[in-house]
């Protein structure tokens, strides 16, 4: 599988953060300098090459599998499951807002958004740490006048060495299954679509009563889930009757 | 126009950018002298009040560009706001100038009008009306997002400072950010 970006022509890049609003999530972007660019530029070259090195073909991504912690998988951007990434990757215009990292404990994501020559978009996503990204760091420093080492604290953004995922043009690469689930709010999104799921599989299905599967489902994401996995690779197609009874 | 409630980053540089917009009053002042300060004292406060502001946003076009503080801006709609030079010019700048400080009372007045205009400029977002970007053949556009039925594409309106002549939907361009809602497009 090849990536739709050219990391050697990289024209822009930039850096924003995902938020938890109240009834929702935000995504906007903060200015970096050219050091911390360079520094996201090799965070998604080295995310490409873990997926290389892991497999050619990835698997397509299914919300009823459990996957490994670091597995590559990968989903059509046009999936319906793909709905939250493909609207951070297409989205124009993003916000700019230099007080995001003000309020630490909303923050649930940060990505990159490179343009190439081409004008080719490439969005690299990463789910915040434990810490929420940013740090309370205490960092040693040595002062000139005495060799006497002392802690500083000070509030740092942890970058790390990758991402869980990228996104061009037609898919999301998806190294960490787990965080595409969760910066993409999958659980929410595959419950919320349990109703959908089931008019649609009950569609090919005619013959069987979905409304306790459904009413099961609602409430129950490893159902919701399946419901999802059979409606989106249309499994509930062709099923003949005298087969399942 | 930006929204006054929009949070942007940058105080200094825009208030600079602030006093810079009135680079041309500070111009007319030290013309004009007046009979309450001595020369010299009022002429070295003009050139100050030109010199530095406008230093500092040189520096600051400057440190976007080494910075590479770059971002793409799509175009969903533009507005010309040559007209907003013209309001600014007569509306503010010519008023002030006008003014005739004969007693300590009327230059008291002058600064305390002065002040109120930097607070509306700073207030209003209208930091980027500076004559020399007019001078150095920049318009000035507002730019709205496109409009589409994307939940995250952005909302707010950003100021455009550019060479071109027009600007047109779906136009995809290259900026450098001078503030979180005001960018400039320069040559390549």
């Amino acid at each position: 599988m090849n990536l739709e970006f050219d990391f050697d022509n990289v024209e822009i890049t930039e850096f924003g953060i995902g938020l938890d609003d109240v009834d929702d999530q935000d995504f906007c972007c903060m200015a970096v300098d050219d050091e911390v660019q360079s520094a996201l530029r090799e965070m998604a070259q080295t995310t490409w090459k873990s997926m290389c090195e892991s497999t050619s073909e990835p698997p397509l991504y299914d919300p009823s599998e459990k996957y490994e912690s670091f597995e590559y998988v990968h989903l059509p951007l046009d999936n319906e499951l793909a709905n939250r990434m493909r609207e951070l990757h297409n989205a124009d215009d993003l916000p700019m807002n230099s007080a995001a990292l003000s309020d630490p404990t909303k923050i649930f994501c940060y990505f990159a958004r490179m343009t190439d020559a081409e004008e080719r978009r490439l969005t690299a996503l990463h789910r915040a740490t434990q810490f929420k990204g940013v740090l309370k760091s205490r960092l040693i420093f040595q002062r000139l006048i005495t060799d006497a080492l002392k802690f500083v604290e000070d509030n740092v953004f942890k970058l790390d060495k990758d991402f869980d995922l990228l996104i061009d043009a037609s898919y999301v690469h998806i190294l960490r299954p787990s965080a595409f689930e969760f910066a993409g709010n999958l659980q929410g999104a595959v419950l919320a679509a349990v109703p959908e799921n089931i008019r649609l599989i009950q569609s090919e299905l005619e013959f069987v009563d979905l409304s306790s599967v459904q009413n099961y489902a609602i409430k129950h994401p490893r159902a919701a889930r399946y419901l999802a996995s059979i409606r989106c690779q249309n499994q509930a197609q062709n099923v003949d009757r005298l087969a399942l009874d | 126009m930006v929204g006054p409630h929009q949070n942007q980053g940058l105080k200094f540089v825009r208030l600079m950018m602030v006093l810079g917009s009135l680079s041309p009053l500070f111009i007319l002042w030290a013309i004009r002298g007046n009979n309450l300060v001595p020369d010299r004292f009022f002429l070295p406060f003009c050139a100050l009040m030109i010199v530095v502001p406008n230093a500092v946003l040189w520096q600051r076009e400057n440190t976007a560009k080494k910075l590479k503080e770059k971002r793409e801006i799509v175009v969903g709609k533009a507005e010309d706001h040559r007209d907003y030079l013209l309001v600014y010019l007569f509306t503010m700048l010519l008023p002030l100038y006008a003014v005739d400080l004969v007693t300590w009372r009327d230059f008291a007045a002058e600064l305390a009008a002065l002040g109120f205009i930097i607070f509306l400029f700073w207030h209003l977002n209208l930091y980027y009306l500076n004559i020399l970007f007019a001078m150095r053949g920049y318009r000035i556009f507002t730019v709205y997002p496109p409009t589409d039925d994307n939940p995250i594409t952005g909302k707010e309106s950003q100021v455009l400072i550019t060479r071109r002549v027009t600007v047109s939907p779906g136009d995809r361009l290259v900026v450098y950010r001078l503030s979180d809602t005001v960018y400039l497009e320069m040559d390549k």
